[in-house]
Order: C-alpha cells, then sequence, then structure tokens
C-alpha cells in the first residue's frame, strides 16, 4: 500500500466518492463516521483467491438501508471494522484485514412481486490470515460474532462457506472416519443400524442396559444414549457405563458380530467428560458420544482425545435447531457440519428427511454430501454454494435418527446409501413383539433392500413389495410394517433450497 | 448360533444365483473380488486365509463361481465370505462382504468376565471353535 | 408354442451385421466365412431347441482355427465372440488372447495358478490360445505344460456356459497336438481352416490398409506393391497379411523420411497431396528385390 495525501482534491472528486470506497487516505481516516461501502468493504471488482474463506450470507436489510451497503457493513462486522473510523487501522496492511462484500444476488422467491421481504445473498471474502489455524472457536468468533446483532440488519443467515484448502490442512479432523470405522467394526456394504434407548429418562442403569442387550441381541449394530442422559438422579454414569458394557459384550458373544454403545460422556466440565471417557476406554468400549451445545473447544478438545485412544466420537447436534432451522436468521447446518468436519466428529445426526425432525430431501442430501465428499461440488438445489476440497480429510458417518421405521427402508437407502447410521429408536423398542424383534425387523428390511438394490432392481418404486416378501418369512418385520404403515411426517419444511433445477431443453 | 457378521446374514442362505447377482454387482462397480474363509470367526479375527489373491480383472461372476467352487471343496465345514474392494482414492477399502458358506454346525462363543477393580469387569470372548485344536 | 421364428432370432442378435463387418474387415478367406455362417445357422438352431425344449445342455463351442499366419485367425476370433455374445453363448464377449507363457510357469506350483488366472480373466467371453501346440512338450516329460491342459479341458468340460476356447496356429502342428491329446481333440466342437490368401487378395489388402491409415499409392507404387508381394511370397517366413502389414510400415517410414528430405532441402513443400501419397520409390527401395537395400534413396521425385 502506498500512503498518498491530495490536499487539493476537489468537491467533485469527492462527492463521487462518497458513494462507493474512499482510496484517498486523508479523506478515509478523517475521524467521524463513514459508510461501510466508503470504508472499503463493498468492492464488486475483488475477485476472491484460493487462499480466501468465502461466505454467503442471506439478509434482510432494515427498510431504507442500501443492499450493497448492507453487505459491506456485514463485512465489515465480521472481520475489522467498528462504528466509526479508527486511524490505527494506518499501523496495519488494513486492506487484506478488511473482508469484501463482492456480490451481491437477490433471493429467489423474495422482493417485490413475492410475499416475502426482500432478501439478497451476499458474497464475502476473508483473508487467510484472519483465522488462527486449527481453531473453529477462532473462526466462528469471526464470522457468526457480533454480526448477527446488527441493528441495520432485520436478520442474516450464514448460509454457506468455502473454506480455503490451505486452512483445511490446519486440522486433523474426524478422529476414526468412514472407513476405518467399518474397518473396526468389521461392517460394510450397507448403513449401520442403532437406536436410541427410550424412554429417555428414568431407567435405572440394570433396566437401561437390558434395553441395550435386546436391541443389539436382535440385530442392530449401535445402540445410543440419549443428548439429555448424562448422570442424573435416577442413573449415576458409572452404573449406565457397566451395565451398557456388559450388554454390548453379550449381545457380542452371542452374535459373533461388533457391537457398541455410544456413551454419553457430556458433562458440566472438560474434567468430567475425560474422566467419563477413560472410563469408557476402561471398560473397552469402541465409542462415546458428546452433545453439540459443549461447545467448540470442548469438541476439539475431546476429539483429540478421541483421536489418541482409538475411540469413534458420536456427535448428537442437540440445540442445532435453535440457529439452523429459520431459514431468515442464524447458521445453516451445512455450514455447521463443515465446522464439525474439521474440528473432528466421526457421527454426525445429519436428518432423515422422511423422519419426525425438521429436512427437506434435497438440503437434507446437501449436509450428508458435506460430511462424505472428497471434494464437495457446488449444487443450488442441495443448498450448496461452493465447490469445497476436503484435501483428503477423513470422512463423517452422517446419522439418520427422529422418528423412522423399518417401512421406510427404501426410502433411507436411496436418499442416503451405504454410508449412514440409521436409527430407529421408537422403531425398534416401540415394536409389539418386544425390542428384539424390534432389531430384527430393521436388520432384516436393510439386508434385503441392499441385497436388491445390488440385484438392480428400482428399490424407491419396489421398496414396499421388496419389504412385504421378506416379511413373508420374517414375522418381526411382518408385524413392524404393520405398525407403522401409515406413520409418516408430511410437514412443510422451513429450511428449503431457493433453487429448484428446471428442466432444460437438450438436442 | 448363527453368526451374524456380513451383509446378508439375516437373510435365509443366498443360492448360487443370488451370490452370482453380489458379485455381478461389484465387478460392475469395477471392485476387485476376493474369497477368504477361516474355523475361528471371532469378531476380531480380522484376517481370515485368503482363498488366492483379490480377483482384480475379472470380467463375469462366473471366475468367481469357480473359485468359490473349490475353495468350498477343499473346507467344506468352515466360513467362507466373498469381499469386495474398492480402490478409488479416499476409499480403498472393502465396500462389500457377505457370508457364502457356514459350517454344519455354528460352535459359537462364550464370554469370560474377569473382575478387575471396583466393580469394572474385563470381558474376552473365547470362540469354542477353537477348543477343539486339530478337528 | 411348438412353431419358432429363425429368422427372428438371428434379427435380434442382428447376426447380419456381424457378418457384414468380417466381409469388410477380411478380403477373401470365402470358405472361413462359409463355414462361420454354418456356425452361426447351428447357434441360431440350437438357441431355438433350447427354447422349444428340445435340447437343455448348452452345446460345446470351442473351437480350433488353423492356418499359417497373417491369415486373419485373430480378427475372426473377435467377430466370433462377437457372435456368441449376440445370441447369448457367452455373457460379456470379451477375447482374451494367451500364449503358452501366459499360463505354464517356470517352476512347481506356479502353473495352476496362472492358469486359473487366465481362464478366470477370459470367463464371460473367448479365450484364443494361440499356438496352443506348445502347451505340449513330448521332449520333456517334466514339462508343466501338461498341467495347463489338464486345467483347460477340466474348465472346458464344466464351464462351458461361462467361457469358450480356441485354439490357433499352423494346421500341422495342431494336427499333431491333437493325436497326443485326444481329450482336447475329442471338446473341440468346430475346426476352421485359414487358406493362405492369393496374390490378388494380398494386393487388395495393401490396398485396404493404406487407406484405412489414410494414404493411397499412386500408379507406379501399385505396380511395384503387386512385384513386391509376388517377390516375397516365395521367401521364407512370409506371414501373409502381418508382412504385407510389415512393409507397408517400413514403406511409410521411407516416405515420411523422402518427404522430411526433400522439405528441408527446400525443393518442395509438402502438401496434403504428398503427405499421403506412397510412391514407387517408397515401395522398391525394399530388399525384397534386387538391388539391396536403399536403390531408391535420396533419388525420389516428386509425382
Amino acid at each position: 500500500m502506498t500512503l498518498k495525501f491530495h490536499a487539493d482534491q476537489t468537491e467533485a472528486q469527492m462527492g463521487m466518492q462518497t458513494e462507493g470506497r474512499i482510496t484517498d487516505i486523508k479523506e478515509r481516516y478523517k475521524g467521524g463516521v463513514l459508510k461501510y461501502k466508503q470504508m472499503g468493504y463493498w468492492r464488486p471488482d475483488y475477485a476472491p483467491k484460493d487462499t480466501d474463506f468465502i461466505c454467503v450470507f442471506r439478509i434482510t436489510p432494515q427498510e431504507g438501508v442500501d443492499t450493497e451497503e448492507a453487505a459491506a457493513a456485514v463485512a465489515g462486522e465480521s472481520s475489522t471494522a467498528t462504528w466509526t473510523v479508527v486511524w490505527t487501522d494506518m499501523l496495519t496492511a488494513h486492506e487484506d484485514y478488511q473482508a469484501k462484500a463482492y456480490r451481491i444476488d437477490p433471493v429467489p422467491g423474495t422482493g417485490p412481486g413475492t410475499d416475502k421481504e426482500a432478501q439478497y445473498f451476499a458474497y464475502i471474502a476473508y483473508d487467510i490470515i484472519l483465522f488462527e489455524e486449527g481453531s473453529i472457536a477462532n473462526v466462528t468468533a469471526s464470522l457468526i460474532g457480533n454480526v448477527f446483532s446488527f441493528k441495520p440488519l432485520k436478520a442474516a443467515r450464514l448460509e454457506d462457506i468455502r473454506i480455503p484448502v490451505a486452512y483445511v490442512k490446519t486440522f486433523k479432523g474426524p478422529p476414526t472416519g468412514i472407513i476405518v470405522e467399518r474397518e473396526r467394526l468389521d461392517k460394510y456394504g450397507r448403513p449401520l443400524l442403532g437406536a436410541t434407548m427410550k424412554p429417555k429418562l428414568g431407567l435405572s442403569g440394570k433396566n437401561y442396559g437390558r434395553v441395550v442387550y435386546e436391541g443389539l441381541t436382535g440385530g442392530l449394530d449401535f445402540t445410543k444414549d440419549d443428548e439429555n442422559i448424562n448422570s442424573q438422579p435416577f442413573m449415576h454414569w458409572r452404573d449406565r457405563f457397566l451395565f451398557c458394557m456388559e450388554a454390548v459384550n453379550k449381545a457380542q458373544a452371542n452374535s459373533g458380530e461388533i457391537k457398541g454403545h455410544y456413551l454419553n460422556i457430556t458433562a458440566a466440565t472438560m474434567e468430567d467428560m475425560y474422566e467419563r471417557a477413560e472410563m469408557a476406554k476402561a471398560l473397552g468400549s469402541n465409542i462415546i458420544m458428546v452433545d453439540l451445545i459443549i461447545g467448540w473447544t470442548a469438541i476439539q478438545s475431546i476429539s483429540n482425545w478421541a483421536r489418541k485412544n482409538d475411540m469413534i466420537l458420536h456427535m448428537h447436534r442437540a440445540g442445532h435447531g435453535t440457529y439452523t432451522r429459520q431459514k431468515n436468521h442464524g447458521v445453516s447446518f451445512r455450514v455447521i457440519a463443515k465446522w464439525l468436519r474439521l474440528a473432528g466428529v466421526d457421527h454426525l445426526h445429519a436428518g432423515t428427511a422422511v423422519g419426525k425432525l425438521e429436512g427437506d430431501p434435497m438440503t437434507v442430501q446437501g449436509y450428508y454430501n458435506v460430511c462424505r465428499d472428497s471434494v464437495t461440488r457446488q449444487d443450488f438445489s442441495r443448498g450448496l454454494f461452493f465447490d469445497q476440497d476436503w484435501a483428503d480429510l477423513r470422512k463423517v458417518m452422517p446419522v439418520a435418527s427422529g422418528g423412522i421405521h423399518a417401512g421406510q427402508m427404501h426410502q433411507l437407502l436411496h436418499l442416503f446409501g451405504d454410508d449412514v447410521v440409521l436409527q430407529f429408536g421408537g422403531g425398534t423398542i416401540g415394536h409389539p413383539g418386544g425390542i428384539q424383534a424390534g432389531a430384527t425387523a430393521n436388520r432384516v428390511g436393510i439386508e434385503a433392500m441392499v441385497k436388491a438394490r445390488n440385484e438392480g432392481r428400482d428399490i424407491l418404486n419396489e421398496g414396499p413389495d421388496i419389504l412385504r416378501a421378506a416379511a413373508k418369512w420374517c414375522k418381526p418385520l411382518e408385524q413392524a410394517l404393520e405398525t407403522w404403515k401409515d406413520v409418516s411426517f408430511n410437514y412443510n419444511s422451513t429450511d428449503t433450497p431457493d433453487f429448484v433445477a428446471t428442466p432444460t431443453a437438450s438436442n | 448360533m448363527h453368526i451374524t457378521q456380513g451383509q446378508f446374514s439375516f437373510l435365509p442362505p443366498l443360492t448360487e444365483a443370488e451370490i452370482r447377482a453380489q458379485v455381478d454387482y461389484a465387478i460392475s462397480k469395477g471392485w476387485a473380488v476376493a474369497i477368504e474363509w477361516t474355523d475361528d470367526p471371532h469378531p476380531r479375527n480380522v484376517y481370515w486365509s485368503m482363498w488366492g489373491p483379490p480377483m482384480f480383472e475379472i470380467r463375469d461372476g462366473a471366475a468367481v463361481t469357480f473359485e468359490l467352487e473349490a475353495c468350498r471343496k477343499a473346507n467344506p465345514d468352515s466360513y467362507i465370505k466373498i469381499n469386495a474392494f474398492d480402490n478409488t482414492r479416499g476409499v480403498e477399502s472393502t465396500v462389500m462382504s457377505f457370508i457364502v458358506n457356514r459350517p454344519a454346525h455354528e460352535p459359537g462363543f462364550g464370554l469370560t468376565r474377569q473382575e478387575a477393580d471396583g466393580r469394572n469387569i474385563r470381558y474376552t470372548t473365547r470362540p469354542y471353535s477353537t477348543e477343539r485344536p486339530g478337528r | 408354442m411348438s412353431e419358432i421364428d429363425l429368422q427372428q432370432i438371428l434379427r435380434e442378435a442382428n447376426i447380419g451385421e456381424v457378418l457384414e463387418q468380417l466381409d469388410n474387415e477380411l478380403v477373401g478367406l470365402v470358405p472361413v466365412k462359409q463355414r462361420i455362417r454354418e456356425i452361426a445357422a447351428f447357434l441360431v438352431v440350437s438357441r431355438a431347441r433350447q427354447q422349444l425344449g428340445i435340447e437343455s445342455a448348452a452345446p460345446s463351442l470351442h473351437m480350433c482355427f488353423t492356418g499359417n499366419p497373417g491369415t486373419g485367425k485373430t480378427t475372426v476370433a473377435l467377430r466370433m465372440a462377437d457372435m456368441l455374445h449376440r445370441l447369448g453363448y457367452v455373457r460379456k464377449g470379451h477375447v482374451v488372447s494367451v500364449t503358452r507363457d501366459d499360463l505354464v510357469g517356470q517352476y512347481i506350483g506356479h502353473t495352476a495358478p496362472k492358469t486359473r488366472e487366465i481362464l478366470k480373466k477370459a470367463m464371460g467371453g473367448v479365450l484364443f490360445i494361440d499356438e496352443a501346440y506348445y502347451l505340449y512338450r513330448p521332449e520333456n516329460e517334466r514339462d508343466y505344460g501338461q498341467e495347463a491342459i489338464e486345467i483347460l479341458l477340466q474348465v472346458m468340460e464344466n464351464n462351458r456356459e461361462d467361457l469358450v476356447v480356441i485354439l490357433a496356429g499352423y494346421k500341422d502342428r495342431m494336427d499333431t497336438f491333437f493325436q497326443s491329446n485326444p481329450g482336447m481333440s475329442s471338446r473341440i466342437a468346430h475346426h476352421i481352416d485359414f487358406p493362405d490368401y492369393s496374390q490378388s487378395e494380398l494386393v487388395e489388402i495393401a490396398g485396404k490398409m493404406m487407406s484405412n491409415m489414410h494414404y493411397r499409392f499412386d500408379a507406379g507404387a501399385l505396380q511395384a506393391i503387386a512385384e513386391y508381394i509376388a517377390q516375397r511370397r516365395q521367401q521364407p517366413h512370409f506371414a501373409n497379411a502381418r508382412s504385407i502389414r510389415n512393409a507397408l510400415d517400413r514403406a511409410r517410414l521411407r516416405h515420411a523420411n523422402r518427404v522430411f528430405e526433400a522439405a528441408a532441402s527446400g525443393a518442395s513443400k509438402p502438401t496434403a497431396e504428398t503427405l499421403s501419397t506412397i510412391t514407387e520409390a517408397d515401395i522398391r527401395a525394399s530388399r525384397v528385390f534386387d538391388g539391396g537395400n536403399g536403390s531408391g534413396k535420396g533419388k525420389a521425385t516428386q509425382s
């Protein structure tokens, strides 16, 4: 940067500059308040570098706020700016530290002529120098630190992020990853099956372990603590761990197959979590679990522990709905999924599309891509704004959990493929023939469906027939299909793609 | 006792035609197909004996049936599984695995518990099949 | 259903297309083409008999192609595999072409895995064994070739639906081979003998090869190549079409050299015409003609 002072600047020149970026240093650093655009946060000519972060924010400006100024404000508030001009900027290569809004697109289906107020996608580039290596805490402190409370915006949502490869490489990623997890479990070529223990609360350790044992013996690969099972009065965590591991080992001997139970080690302090993790390890568990609400720093710490101790790390995304669900404000789950892949988790609840919890099928597939791709490709219909090269970072096993049952097996396999944990909680434990029968129904259902798919059958359309054929010799599956035949959750999703693929004429 | 390792252990035993269909699927994906066998199916017995090297350049499932028949003839009362391997960057691992032969009697496993400090227990899964060496 | 439409089977399998391709690819070989038509008819009829339940077992389809080198055996094998595939006698229709070295090992225990490996690759298609008689070496009673033959025989018998084996080689040596290996002989269902090409067929082949490579002969070259062929046929190690291909490859080298030198010396600039025309000199420089090596070299003129 060169400093130039033009004392003799004309009024006309200055008038022009108030519309855009002021390059004249004297004017730029005159005390007072300037627009963010004038301070250089709106740079329509800027071409992002390969080493830049790129964020796309969905913004809803307050009435009367200029769109470009709103985008510039987001760039400013998420990087170096404060509400007024500070001369100390001149002590730095401040142009590099400034985030740069460089592109604004109106969001389809909003603004004049629609029933929604105008929204815009603002693309903002951030220089890599802004971020500490290997720290999601630092990334989030910048990108979602202050900006979401900023008054000139009615609402803002971080839709997607392109993380430069150079920064991706500063993370170790998932401690285990899909490939190694399968090799440890000796389970290939089909989705894994799990179940969350129900009721969520109140079971004693001994009763709880019984549910684990029945589920695993019936044919599940995993069972799972729920997110809010920690160490309450009805079940101390040590009891839970001891009884669950008895169940796991017994089921393993009965079936000759590796089994696991996600022991939730979420606790008040990091020290408590380490203590519980150590106990899980001492008992021979192959997997532990934490909740998203423990926070980024704790996640990265426990990820390091899991990597050092050959432990699969399951992440329950408890709490995410508070900021991911509403389309106009918050952070998209695809961004959370990207950060979690870097921070390093092995399993991640990423939606079911067909179950009881929020999730449009295309949008959910986008999250799965983020978890499992070597290179995630731009795909607007799945909400993916950018190509994302993961630089060989290990892959996260997505988990589909919440209101799913055996009758949906064909849809689940069609939507998500093999690399997923399908978790049937109620859909196992609520089976009229008992927990083992519920587990068997699910296992037979998925095996029959995988076999049929490999044989070249069109499972999406023939799925119900395939399940009925298996139900002829498998009573538990027959009962499951009968019990839940009419259960579906056909509510409109709130978080749907803004772009819909339109058929184009091809000659 | 019925060991439930592999993709299809909860289904009725696959027929020759069904095995062939799965193998043809693997070949159509460009995966190498391998046959492995053992008399000790301990869940952590990772390395079953290879029945020859993985078949990398075969075009038709008949090649696998050909080897499977030979393996069955040599080890009739053993566990035999078929694996498929994908060498795509980022995978480079087994992507299919299913049992195609079992002994007439599956002996199963015992669970040994060793009481340790506190209420901790150390578990050992013991295959009954290895208790009769030389069988 | 007791009636069956043979024409329909033929049409559905598009066998006409294969025969036509064969006609286009291969000059002459009238008796070979006739035999292939017969085999095609046999396959179609067998298919019909199977459909009506008259025949249950798959027919043995292993074949033997005899003839001198360069008479089109490999090309016919490719078309045969295609035909077998279209009629549903092999599932994939590829050809795996091997010789003794691919099947027989150097030391004990090496041969069986090698042979099985090749058989597995060929399954679903055709295994073409060139100079198959080298598998049998009676002069060495511990030769591992016998082991390969035994495995081959077993698979030819038990896996008829999985692959078709074609043995190829010189007629006389193949006959001797069969005499010593009656098991092999009895498993070969179809024998096709490939005659040598006539003078005029070889000239036609030369023209075809040239046009396939986007070259042409000028009038002098055409005369020269006819003379070349006439002389070359009388010489030892003549390998029919293969010898023609080799001769033309050398002529193309000489042509390139000639055009290059003419351009370098400034005598002429290459045009599309000169770049694709083989002249008499390019042919006559061959050692096959009296006067030996290089008689025409450097004296080439633009035609």
